[in-house]
């Protein structure tokens, strides 16, 4: 404080040269209580309540838990979406005979659907027997 | 001989929310304030009966808005920010019935000092409310403050809603500001 002051302000000094009529605070203090307008005043508890301090905290924690339900169902959803099998794996699935009944059995895939799969898996199945007969002509070769 | 009452801020507070004890505790509110609030105000009006004037208004307006005063901050606080606002509102009034720009200085409320019967400062002290009076609004208020009030910064940041920094820049400033006045008008 003493070093933010200039010299000019040192050489005055704090009076600022204003005075005031004797006894002005004791009478204006005694007038202005004597004049104070009638208000209507509320009482209020002073002291807030176990619930209105934890409100806030119990709001925040329902909005975090609402985001975390959320997220867990979209999750659900998009988990649902990838258990989706590509043509290809439901006719590497249907070459076992005991799969393709259960499959059969359990799937809302239509018939034709079945057909088409159950063709593939034979026309697979072929493949790798002509595959592991060539390799086995190969073997002999050798 | 009558014990000198001590002031209790706390209590004061929790009375003024109580209807039959609020009167009197404004009473002592009243009491405890009038001179810092008067001076705050004088500095910036210079006019004792201006003063006076919005010093009672400051109180009034106090008073009838008591139930919107929660405790949050301070009473002081408070009460200063009203007395400002009521000092502002005042000036821009009085600007407006001299067909002074709003956004010019305060100097011409300096013009009466002279012939003021309540201020008996020597020349050096005339200049010197001259110079504070040339100063921006929000300057002359800080410079009041903290010179002659000698309020901490902290307690000026909560009743002017600016930062401490801000505050001490501007309370730097007004102080060269000052020392041109007098260079220039020497």
């Amino acid at each position: 404080m003493k070093q933010e002051e200039s010299d000019i302000l040192k050489q005055i000094g704090k009076d600022a040269g204003f005075k005031v009529p004797e006894n002005f605070f004791a009478e204006f203090n005694q007038k202005m209580s004597d004049s104070l307008p009638q208000v209507e005043i509320t009482r209020v508890d002073e002291r807030p309540t176990l619930w209105t301090r934890l409100r806030p905290y119990a709001y925040m924690a329902a909005m975090f838990a609402g985001i975390w339900c959320m997220m867990k169902v979209f999750n659900g959803l998009t988990e649902s979406n990838k258990t989706e099998l590509t043509a290809k794996e439901i006719a590497a699935g249907m070459s076992i005979e005991s799969n393709a009944e259960e499959f059969i059995m359990n799937s809302s895939v239509s018939d034709v659907d079945i057909i088409m799969s159950y063709e593939d898996s034979l026309y697979y199945d072929n493949l790798i027997i002509e595959s592991s007969n060539s390799n086995g002509n190969n073997e002999e070769l050798l | 001989m009558a014990g000198k009452y001590i002031y209790d801020e706390a209590l004061v507070v929790e009375q003024l929310h109580d209807p039959g004890q609020a009167r009197e505790a404004f009473g002592k509110v009243i009491e405890h304030y009038s001179q810092a609030l008067y001076w705050q105000i004088r500095r910036m009006v210079f006019d004792h009966d201006d003063a006076s004037d919005i010093l009672q208004n400051t109180f009034i307006k106090a008073w009838t808005n008591i139930d919107n005063f929660r405790g949050d901050a301070k009473l002081s606080t408070w009460l200063h920010k009203i007395a400002i606002n009521e000092s502002i509102t005042f000036i821009n009034k009085k600007k407006a019935q001299n067909n002074i720009p709003l956004d010019s200085d305060d100097s011409f409320l300096a013009n009466t000092l002279e012939s003021d019967p309540w201020f008996d400062g020597d020349a050096t002290q005339l200049q010197l409310q001259r110079a504070i009076a040339s100063l921006p609004e929000k300057q002359r208020l800080v410079f009041n403050m903290r010179y002659f009030d000698e309020m901490k910064y902290e307690d000026m940041s909560e009743i002017l809603g600016t930062s401490v920094g801000a505050l001490k820049a501007s309370y730097h400033h007004a102080i060269k500001k000052i020392e041109s006045f007098f260079t220039e008008n020497d």
